[in-house]
């Protein structure tokens, strides 16, 4: 379980760590186990606390009741309940998603899917929020202008997986490139485009906030980036019975992309620049070992 | 008299089947399910694996916690 492999990191991040299932306790027991799971697993069995939480479910219940049959939620079963339809073992489970909170209960940040097959990984939560972690080991480069690392939540993925692609970028000194809302003024903003490739979702770029930069000569007050920044791009690889059996057997799975930018000094603003950059992702198979039953 | 009765109960119910017949089925909106940013978790009181029993409060590490729901550990 990718959660477990970032339990250190987590933990010396000062986060505390828990999963919720409906899940009797004797099937954490044995999930845990097999799994060499050694953060805690609650069990909500009469799914209360889900409940509570507002996450019940409630489209696995009514797509065995008498509105089974409405097209609108047969769409829905077939987006949060199962491919293959209703079934009365997803009746209690909640909408999977993770909540980061702080010490006073307070949510700082939630992920939650549109796809029951589709998740967030730890990692890529853990990029997104700038957590201190170790992200794959990323590469390198720089240009006239800029020192560039491009690195990646996780090496290794399976269908389903929600996961970051992270640019970070460092201007050099006196340097800076343009942020979102310097379009207006005829600047071209930093952009990362990632080739398409079937069944990998490209999510919308996404960018911190930026700096404003008095350029006096033109009394111009435009957004830019000077100090190190990231950018962020998540991606989804297709959970769909078609994606499935499209990647069945693909090992790795390449994105190419580029960086598109042009960098200005306090005098001079120098020709756009385009830098090719790729990404390798290994496939592998679902883990779909179950609990034994008694 | 009793169908004066039985009339005015559908004349009274009549509009709350309609109301429920004719509500539109709200679509799933995954973002608006559950606590938001800035917004308190449920307390709770569950057991872990071992039988030990977790609240909101005891699961807190010193920068507070990652709370994960998930559909099932055994299927």
């Amino acid at each position: 379980m990718e959660l477990q492999d970032r339990l250190d990191e987590l933990r010396a991040d000062g986060l505390g760590v828990a999963a919720i299932s409906y899940d009797p306790p004797d099937v954490l027991a044995d999930f845990a186990e097999r799994r060499g799971i050694s953060f805690s697993l609650l069990s909500d069995d009469d799914s209360a606390t889900i409940a509570a939480f507002g996450l019940l479910n409630t489209v696995a219940e009514e797509g065995l009741g008498p509105n089974g049959d409405d097209p609108t939620v047969k769409a829905d079963v077939e987006r949060y309940v199962s491919l293959l339809g209703p079934s009365p073992r997803i009746v209690g489970t909640p909408f999977p998603g993770t909540f980061l909170i702080d010490r006073q209960g307070r949510v700082t940040a939630r992920f939650f899917e549109e796809f029951y097959r589709e998740r967030n990984t730890t990692a890529s939560i853990m990029l997104r929020l700038g957590t201190n972690m170790n992200p794959v080991a990323g590469l390198k480069g720089s240009t006239a202008h800029l020192e560039i690392t491009a690195h990646q939540s996780d090496a290794e993925i399976a269908v389903g997986s929600h996961l970051t692609l992270a640019l970070d970028i460092d201007p050099k000194p006196g340097m800076h490139v343009y942020a979102p809302g310097a379009d207006d003024l005829g600047y071209q903003v930093v952009g990362l485009t990632i080739s398409p490739e079937p069944f990998v979702q490209l999510l919308p770029l996404q960018y911190p906030s930026s700096e404003i930069y008095h350029f006096e000569p033109l009394d111009e007050r435009v957004p830019v980036y000077q100090k190190p920044f990231t950018l962020i791009q998540e991606v989804v690889i297709e959970a769909t019975e078609e994606a499935e059996e499209a990647l069945h057997g693909v090992d790795v799975v390449s994105l190419t992309g580029r960086l598109d930018y042009q960098a200005c000094d306090a005098e001079i603003c120098f020709e756009p620049v385009s830098i090719p950059l790729s990404w390798t992702l290994t496939l592998s198979t679902l883990d779909r070992q179950r609990a034994k039953r008694p | 008299m009793k169908q004066l009765l039985l009339t005015l109960v559908v004349l009274v119910l009549l509009p709350v089947f309609q109301a429920n017949a004719q509500q539109p089925r709200s679509p799933i909106d995954i973002s608006a399910l559950g606590p938001q940013v800035g917004e308190i978790v449920p307390d709770f009181s569950l057991p872990d694996q071992d039988g030990r029993v977790w609240t909101r409060d005891s699961i807190m590490g010193p920068n507070g916690a990652l709370l994960l729901f998930h559909r099932s550990a055994d299927w």
